[in-house]
């Protein structure tokens, strides 16, 4: 039988409600929204903890049928007073039953606590404790494992302003099914990134040194204010990089773990692991563009043409194409001039250029290694970012999908070949045959399954720029990705100030949210309408969010759980030592080249 | 009925009963009262000098509370009749020295020092047969009561009614009381007439004998409150041809205030339905002499104090109680005038001062101070906060009966007696 008294401290007993929500009675203690309650049952024998999450809280005096009137005789009848009041004072919570914890056999003959939806409630005037936090962080850990359990920390279970010692992660298994992190500004998702990049890092930590059998996870993190490296306040991931023995810095990040525009303007120390992103226009096929900027049907038709008459260049050709020359169709010189106009950018652009040494196939070699790269795209255009993402993001799902649907390598490079530019191809054939081979890399090799390779996460900051409905409604390569990603083990992690400007599709297939304190009543009412799991009534605790609070909702758990993000130096200062020693490393599949 | 209830009809009939009333009342009384009205403005009528919201009494005492509750029908077995019967006494302690007035003592605290549960809840039953009746009533006063013995409990009457030593029944043998002496040795004969207990008459004696308990219980324990409050009035049905109590509640009555006096503990009743005709009248001419919001009470003499009984209430021989002084008083302008009764024994010993009104004046207004000031919880506004506990702790709410038959049917069931006597008779039939 379970010791109630590790559940937390006495509050009170539970009064009218139903499974969704009830009503308790509690003492007078100071109590805010968002709290979280266990209630102990015992109906019929079957011993149970529920999650009660305080949404609404009133005043209650015992035996006063109406506070307000007790309220008025006070201010107007000077002398009144309340005789033996306090005992009658009690705080009466309204609130939302999370689900509830049962202790079952496992097939070991083990009792474990398996967690379960609010399809129960609770025996009559059934026993409420609040948590208390270094007395009862081992059994809310125990009792909740399957909700907050994963390889990918993101924070603390938060009880009100409070948190308890238990820390709740995202297995990263369901990284593919794609990550919304939502909030305003000031709401904390830089924080946030920045803590989900080392919870990142850490996962690939434990899988090198053999402490885990978890996928690698990749990153291709957008940083659009240029700070997830050197920090918002003190610490940033340059720091866990410094923290590093070479072999482990080498294991893990590779060469390089920073992108930028513009090295020149790197801070030193970061420059070593630093690289200028430059992406040649051969390495641009018209789907890129379309996922960014919307065409008419007829631009659409002349940029088809032109990539079908001029391959790889179709880029050059369409901006060198001179209105005068007899070759050009001038009844259709309104799309083409249109066309030139939205390339325009291309030609004025820093990172994408027409010849030189393009990054694009390092960045798809360290996605398929397991590393993390920071992007810093704070000096480049809104435009520019968009492009840059979608390409590492359309590249890397184009020979994923290949592998995927191929059983030889022979099968694998002739989809590559139809599917990719093919100088990249070219670039990459070694490498990439390595990393999807079975065993060897002739053309008799069998494919390896894309579920065994690295977990890749693209960031999309910005979202709703490019994730809009107007832009989905033609051939966006996140579309694609949104739909089929987990099956080649790709995810996007969707960053956003809003939810109700995002395509459908996106929000529909996306299966993990991490909601931040939202901007205004609409985007309060859609991160509800669109969390995975119900969280109606929860409109008042998003109103008193505070920074770095979010509520984390998954298809694939039962239980919206409230989490406190810490700050990244506190987290990294509580774990800098981890990245200092190299233990004993696995020995992990080397890709034969 | 509804239909009925919307017409003008009823409109019209509501109407003339009113004028009815009206008529009544400039016909009859309406001379009477303004016989009073100067007297009533100029002698009677007494604003409180009241204490202020931060006073300090120079030393704290307790006030204490007993009221009750109940239901006489919790179920009919045939022609037995069983009532549900609650009780609570409260103990406050004024409790000005730490700046928290009024602070009631624990339910535990008064149920130790009582040697009863508080609230107390007992189930007590009677025949609907006549003799039986009153057989059966008289053990259940027996059982409710605690006393020595029948001579002890009549004796108080007749002690202050009599003004003169008597120490034993004997001692009534040459008064107008001493044809009945040998009525006064049991309980069914204090019962003088039975004829009258009706189920609704029952239950209320029954009631009041409990009230009357636990008073007479808090009395003799060792808790000494300056105050004890009764709900209700301290009226006592008189025989009209033998002039003493007709039912043993009235003997009850006299045997706790002579108890409280003993104990110097003020005993009073305080009851909203006062019963005073013209009392809105009185509480007008209130708020003209004093003006609005002012707490103010007013004495209503009986034919034997100075100046006599008013008029407006010479030909109600209830009014005043036999051997109780009552006042009408208000401690809030939000609220209608309440009624207090004292012991008139008590009285006459600390409050009237015979030939000096003004002392009288003065005493009556020390006295009412300390009323006023325990009538100030902001939740019960102008009605004493320990009566207004004691209600609260004793009620029984339409909820609660509902499960006290729910574990009758359930007894009943257990005990081969149909469960349906737990419902009425109406159940039966769907009404």
């Amino acid at each position: 039988m379970l010791n109630k008294e590790k559940l937390g401290s006495l509050f009170g007993r539970i009064g009218m409600g139903d499974q969704s929500s009830l009503w308790i009675m509690g003492s007078n203690e100071d109590i805010c929204v968002g709290e979280i309650f266990a209630i102990y049952s015992k109906r019929d024998n079957h011993e149970r903890v529920f999650f009660y999450r305080v949404l609404k809280l009133h005043n209650y005096l015992r035996r006063v049928d109406d506070l307000s009137q007790v309220a008025g005789t006070l201010m107007v009848e000077g002398d009144a007073y309340l005789s033996g009041i306090d005992r009658n004072k009690l705080i009466e919570l309204g609130g939302k039953m999370l689900g509830y914890a049962e202790l079952v056999e496992n097939e070991k003959g083990e009792r474990i606590w398996r967690f379960k939806s609010p399809r129960r409630i609770p025996e009559h005037l059934a026993f409420v404790y609040r948590p208390v936090k270094g007395e009862s962080d081992v059994i809310y850990c125990d009792m909740l494992h399957s909700q907050i359990g994963g390889e990918i920390y993101i924070g603390d279970f938060q009880i009100g302003e409070d948190t308890l010692d238990v820390p709740v992660n995202i297995e990263s298994k369901f990284l593919p099914m794609h990550v919304g992190i939502f909030g305003s500004t000031g709401a904390g998702k830089s924080n946030l990134m920045m803590v989900l990049i080392k919870s990142m890092i850490d996962n690939n930590l434990k899988v090198i040194r053999g402490q885990s059998t978890s996928n690698l996870v990749s990153a291709f993190c957008i940083d659009p204010h240029d700070e997830f490296a050197t920090g918002v306040d003190t610490y940033g991931i340059h720091d866990i990089v410094k923290e590093m023995d070479e072999n482990t810095r080498k294991e893990l990040f590779g060469e390089f773990y920073y992108l930028t525009s513009h090295l020149s303007a790197t801070p030193r120390e970061i420059k070593r692991y630093a690289k200028e992103i430059r992406i040649l226009w051969k390495e641009i096929i018209p789907q890129d563009l379309y996922s960014i900027m919307s065409f008419t049907p007829q631009m659409s038709a002349f940029i088809e043409a032109m990539y079908h008459a001029h391959g790889e260049d179709w880029i050059e050709a369409i901006i060198q194409l001179d209105e005068n020359d007899d070759s050009v169709d001038r009844s259709n010189l309104g799309s083409m001039r249109a066309v030139k106009r939205r390339l325009k950018f291309l030609e004025n652009s820093s990172i994408f250029v027409d010849s030189g040494q393009s990054i694009l196939p390092e960045i798809y070699f360290a996605m398929e290694t397991g590393k993390i790269l920071v992007v810093n795209t704070s000096l480049m255009s809104d435009r520019e970012q968009f492009l840059l993402t979608t390409i590492v993001t359309r590249t890397i799902s184009d020979l994923r999908r290949a592998a995927k649907s191929s059983g030889l390598i022979r099968d694998f490079e002739a989809q590559c070949r139809v599917r990719l530019p093919i100088s990249f191809y070219n670039k990459i054939e070694r490498k990439a045959k390595a990393f999807y081979g079975k065993g060897g890399t002739t053309n008799e090799h069998e494919v390896r399954d894309p579920r065994d390779l690295p977990i890749v996460m693209i960031t999309v900051e910005e979202a709703p720029s490019i994730l809009n409905p107007t832009l989905m409604e033609g051939q966006s390569v996140f579309k694609d990705i949104s739909r089929q990603g987990r099956k080649f083990n790709m995810g996007l992690l969707v960053v956003s100030q809003q939810v109700s400007v995002l395509d459908n599709v996106i929000l529909s297939q996306m299966n993990t949210e991490i909601n931040l304190r939202l901007g205004n009543e609409r985007e309060i009412q859609a991160c509800i309408d669109n969390a995975s799991v119900n969280i109606s009534g929860f409109e008042d605790e998003f109103r008193v969010m505070n920074r770095g609070e979010a509520l984390l909702t998954a298809s694939y758990r039962d239980m919206p759980i409230p989490v406190r993000i810490p700050l990244f130096d506190d987290v990294f200062k509580r774990n800098r030592s981890n990245y200092k020693r190299m233990a004993s490393s696995r020995k992990r599949d080397k890709h034969i080249i | 009925m509804l239909e009925k209830i919307l017409t003008l009809e009823f409109r019209k009939l509501v109407t003339s009963v009113i004028d009815d009333i009206k008529n009544y009342h400039n016909r009859v009384t309406e001379k009477e009262f303004e016989k009073d009205k100067r007297r009533i403005l100029n002698e009677l009528l007494t604003e409180i000098d009241v204490y202020p919201p931060d006073i300090v009494l120079n030393e704290d005492y307790l006030v204490a509370a007993i009221d009750g509750s109940g239901s006489e029908n919790f179920f009919l077995l045939d022609d037995i009749r069983v009532h549900l019967i609650s009780t609570a006494t409260v103990v406050l302690n004024t409790n000005t020295k730490f700046g928290d007035p009024f602070r009631p003592m624990s339910n535990d605290e008064v149920s130790r020092v009582m040697g009863k549960d508080q609230p107390n809840l007992d189930l007590l039953w009677h025949l609907g047969v006549r003799e039986d009746a009153a057989e059966k009533l008289a053990e259940m006063f027996e059982l409710l009561y605690p006393i020595e013995d029948i001579p002890s409990l009549v004796l108080p009457f007749f002690q202050d009614v009599i003004q003169k030593t008597i120490d034993k029944l004997e001692d009534l043998r040459d008064t107008e009381f001493g044809q009945y002496i040998d009525e006064f040795h049991k309980m069914v004969t204090l019962i003088s007439r039975g004829n009258l207990l009706t189920t609704s008459a029952a239950h209320d004696e029954l009631r009041k004998t409990a009230e009357y308990a636990a008073a007479k219980r808090l009395l003799i324990s060792d808790i000494k409150p300056r105050f004890l409050l009764l709900d209700g009035a301290m009226s006592v049905f008189i025989h009209f041809a033998r002039q003493y109590p007709s039912l043993p509640s009235g003997f009850m009555l006299r045997d706790i205030c002579k108890t409280a006096r003993e104990k110097g503990t003020i005993l009073c009743a305080v009851s909203k339905n006062h019963t005073i005709p013209f009392a809105h009248r009185i509480a007008k001419m209130a708020e003209e002499k004093f003006g609005k919001n002012k707490k103010w009470f007013c004495l209503l003499p009986s034919n034997d104090d100075p100046g006599g009984g008013l008029h407006i209430y010479s030909n109600r021989t209830y009014i005043p109680p036999r051997l109780a002084v009552p006042y009408l008083f208000s401690f809030s302008g939000d609220n209608r005038p309440s009624r207090i009764d004292f012991d008139r024994i008590w009285w006459l010993e600390n409050i009237f001062v015979e030939g000096d009104p003004e002392s009288t004046r003065e005493n009556e207004i020390a006295l009412f101070r300390e009323l006023e000031f325990m009538s100030r919880d902001a939740r019960w506004y102008g009605y004493p906060v320990p009566l207004a506990l004691a209600h609260t702790e004793c009620k029984i709410s339409y909820e609660d009966l509902s499960i006290a038959k729910d574990i009758l049917s359930d007894v009943l069931h257990e005990s081969d007696l149909d469960p349906r006597f737990a419902k009425s008779l109406r159940s039966d039939f769907n009404m």
